[in-house]
Parts: C-alpha cells; structure tokens; sequence
C-alpha cells in the first residue's frame, strides 16, 4: 500500500477568481469543489479510434470525466525517446494525473491499453483506486500464446478480433472521412513494438501482478482468438483483488463489438 | 449548571468530544488511500488538534486508528491511548508511552475522566466505550455491531447523555456480504434501549472508492435512515445529523 496522504488534498477546494462579460467585465470569485470520479481509457494498438465510441458511452451513462488520451507515438502523435517501455508510459500517466490534480480514478484498458493499466496501477499512485482489464495482453501464460498480429491480413486480423467479423463496425478514417474504410482497426504495429518490444508480453508481469492492492475487475470476449479466455482467466488469477468476468457473443475488441454489454458489465458489479 | 458536553466530528468515527476542559479524540483518522475515502471533508488536520487529554480507540483498523498520521503530525505521545489489548499493541509500537489496556467492562481513569471499555463485534476484536467525567455520560459505538451485551451499558452507568453509533450496516464483499457494522434499524433499536438525551449517528461517509465499493465494501451512506428508524421507534429521542466541523452541544 502506498503513503497514506492527508485526506482531501489530493483534490484539494479551489478558490479562484473568474472574470465574465455580462454587460461588462464582471469578476466573480469561485470555490471549486469536484469530487467526480474520474475514468481514465486506455487504447489498445488501434489507437484512440478504438476507445473513442465507448469514452462517449461511459461519459453519458455515468455522468463522469472519462478521459482518453493518445499514447504518445500513436495515431501520428511524436514520441519522446525517455518513453523506452510500458513502465515508462505509465510514469508518465501518474504525472499526467498528478498535473490533472485527480484522485479516485478507475483505469480502463483494452489489450495493450490493459497491460498499461496494470502497469499504472503497479505504481501504487494513491490517485488510483480501480482497474479495468479488457482482453489485455502482457503476461505469459503457459500453453496459451497469443496471437502474433504482425503477419495477419487485415482479413485474418478482423476474424481473429471480432466475435463476427461480418457484423464488426466499420471506424471512421483518421481524417474525419465519414465513409470509413472496411480494414476495421488494425494495430499500429510500430508504435506498439515501441513500448512493448517485438515480444509484445513482459514474462516478469504475471508474477509483478501479486502486488496489485486495487480492485480489477478483469473483463474477456469469450471469442477472443489474440488473447483467448484462458488466458484471461490467468490473468485474473494472478491479481489479488480480481474478478473475471466472461462477455458472451464478443472478441478483442469488446469496447468496439459489444459497448452496451461492456458497459453493462462494468456497472453491474457488485449489485 | 451542568458541565458543558459537545461533540464535533473530524470524520468518519474521529470525534472530538468536550466534556468541560477534557478534550477526548476518537478513532482517529486524518488520511486517505486507494480504497479509503472519508467521504466528506476533514475538519481538522492531525497538526491542529490542539492539546487532547486521552485518545480512545475502539480496533485497529486503519481509518480507526491512524496512528501514524498523529505520530506524523508531532502528537503528544504522552497521551493517554485507550484501547483494547490489539490497539495497545500496536500503540506501543509506535512509540505511545501511556497506553492502558482495557476490555469489556474495564475501566480506566485519567484526570477527572473514567473510559470504560464495553461490548463490540467486527471484523476484528473491537470494543465501544463508555466516556464519563464531571457527571456526563457518552456512549462511542465505534463501528461496532450490536451485540446482547450492550443492551446492560443503562444499568451499569445510568443515564446516558449522548450516545454516538455507526450506522452503514457495513457489509464486506468479499466475505459472502458479512455485515461488520450495525445498520441504521440496529442503531435505532439500540438507541432505544440506551434511551440517550441526544443521538449522532456517524461512520457512513466512508466509501472505497469507485471499483471498491463495488468490489470491497456494501454500505448505507444515507444517516437519515437512522434519523427516520429512532423517529419510529423512540420518537421521544433527540437525533442530530451533523456534518464534520460542527460542534453540537448536548442540553
């Protein structure tokens, strides 16, 4: 467990000044109190595209800040050379969290985004209470390998992703172009091997997972075929304070494939 | 004129209770972790306590007995801790030097005020306390379940002037839902027997985080539950929800 801090500083009462126009310059002084409960998404090697859909379900549904950023390197984003490996990356979020001034913040991540958060939370940052596994990747489970994306067709990556590849939604192109392409997400491979190496797993993270002290809820598509359910249920396994949690008629990318029944599951915890 | 009695909650279970100059804190907690949020603001930081007469501490579960944010903030540690036998171990520990020891039905005195611990039940050993000085009478339920045993606490010690008892019927997931703190309807038929001048129901801000309490911990943040069971079956007993940082005074 990390330090104890004096409570209620993390998200300290605000007192600040706002100047307005409201038939002239008016200055208003504002104590500023949130204790909303923030969400932080974390994409996979499909980027922010991936999360994007589901950010705006979750933010409707629970009234809550949901925040998703981009992976520096990803979807054309520069990336800083200190950014060597996963552990790097998530040092760089507990900043990030830091600088937001946030406390209570549940992660939520889908394949190498679940593996930063189990990374993040690793840190023991008292800013983070929670974490969502969703069909993560990084650990080495014996007799199940993932899949290797980096040789599949887009064709092959789309059946090995989707519970029905025929029903699989089609994104919108990066440039904003409603049409779309009929690719589906596909990894950005480079800006994945860049953090993760070309292994894509840490065979030190299965045993690094003992040390969570958070609540995961570990999250799986039954037909996933790049991380496959036993190897979800192995990744459960090894976190302390874990529950699994199998999402019927769903693959990789249930975020994607299945938002209501993710969502659904996500919230119904615990009733 | 009777000796002035007040009571003002820092957080949680972490009351300051006056009773004329004596200055008693209770299961202190000034902290935060991961999965252990107050739930409303901290009236005071353990720096600023000003002088305390005797701590009195029921278990010794973190957001209880946070001892070390005291010892942190430069607590006196000539104090006199009250506790049971796990908490006095664990005080020792820290480098408390007056610590006394007491179970169900021991007292102890310091200056003017007799603590004498009474029945509880939790996760783990706890004991509730009956504080008394200068003709006043409190009872601290902690986070205590009721138990039988309580029901003797007016026989024992006469009337009672104010009585303070959790009310989150606290429920741990992970243990099959096991109920570790009495629940507003058990606070209320408790309060009935003790038949206290004032009531204050406090231990149901807490919560454990987003994922926490849905995974860790069940419990009922709504006090008025508590207020509305006493009007039902004690109407005649006075109930005051008060927030953090607000001194009530007992008639």
């Amino acid at each position: 467990m990390s330090t104890p801090v004096p409570a209620g500083t993390l998200r300290p009462t605000r007192t600040r000044t706002v100047d307005v126009e409201s038939g002239g310059p008016a200055e208003i002084t504002l104590q500023d109190r949130d204790r909303t409960r923030p969400f932080l998404l974390l994409h996979g090697g499909g980027g922010p595209a991936t999360m994007a859909g589901f950010a705006d379900l979750l933010a409707e549904r629970t009234h809550s800040r949901v925040l998703l950023p981009t992976h520096p390197g990803f979807a054309g984003t520069p990336k800083p050379d200190a950014l060597t490996d996963v552990t790097a990356l998530a040092r760089a979020y507990v900043a990030l969290l830091d600088q937001l001034d946030l406390q209570d913040v549940t992660l939520v991540g889908n394949s190498f985004g679940g593996w930063l958060a189990a990374e993040i939370a690793l840190l023991g940052s008292p800013r983070v209470s929670g974490a969502v596994i969703i069909d993560g990747v990084g650990i080495e489970v014996e007799g199940h390998p993932p899949t290797d994306v980096t040789g599949l067709t887009p064709a092959q990556l789309k059946a090995h992703s989707f519970h029905d590849p025929s029903k699989a939604p089609v994104p919108p192109k990066a440039d904003g172009n409603e049409s779309g392409n009929d690719s589906g997400p596909s990894p950005d491979v480079r800006a994945l091997i860049g953090y993760t190496g070309p292994t894509m797993s840490d065979p030190t993270l299965a045993g690094r997972l003992g040390d969570l002290h958070v609540p995961v809820l570990v999250l799986w598509g039954e037909s996933d075929r790049i991380v496959t359910p036993a190897y979800g249920r192995a990744y459960a396994a090894a976190i302390p304070m874990a529950t699994f949690t199998l999402l019927p008629r769903t693959g990789h990318l249930p975020q994607v494939e299945t938002p209501e029944e993710l969502l659904g599951a996500l919230l119904d915890l615990g009733r | 004129m009777r000796t002035p009695l007040t009571v003002t909650r820092i957080a949680h279970a972490c009351q300051l209770i006056e009773i004329g100059n004596i200055r008693i804190l209770t299961d202190p907690w000034f902290t935060q972790t991961e999965t252990y949020y107050p739930g409303e603001p901290l009236h005071l930081a353990a720096d600023a306590l000003g002088p305390i007469d005797a701590l009195v501490v029921s278990h010794e579960h973190y957001d209880h007995c946070d001892l070390d944010a005291l010892v942190a903030a430069g607590f006196d540690l000539a104090t006199p801790l009250i506790g049971p036998g796990t908490v006095a171990t664990l005080a020792r520990g820290k480098g408390f030097r007056d610590i006394r020891a007491i179970e169900a039905w021991e007292s102890t005195t310091v200056a003017g005020l007799t603590v004498t611990a009474t029945p509880g039940a939790h996760g783990v050993h706890e004991v509730t306390f009956v504080i008394q000085a200068d003709g006043r009478t409190v009872f601290f339920g902690g986070d205590s379940l009721r138990v039988p045993e309580m029901d003797a606490i007016p026989q024992r010690f006469g009337p009672i002037d104010l009585a303070i008892l959790p009310v989150n019927g606290l429920c741990i997931r992970p243990m099959n839902l096991a109920q570790v703190v009495m629940n507003a309807e058990d606070a209320a038929a408790l309060t009935a027997v003790l038949r206290p001048t004032l009531a204050v129901p406090h231990h149901y801000a807490f919560h454990s985080g987003r994922l926490g309490d849905r995974m860790i911990t069940k419990g009922d943040q709504d006090p008025r539950h508590y207020a509305d069971a006493v009007a039902r079956i004690a109407p005649d007993i006075d109930v005051r929800l008060a927030l953090p940082g607000v001194a009530v005074t007992v008639p």
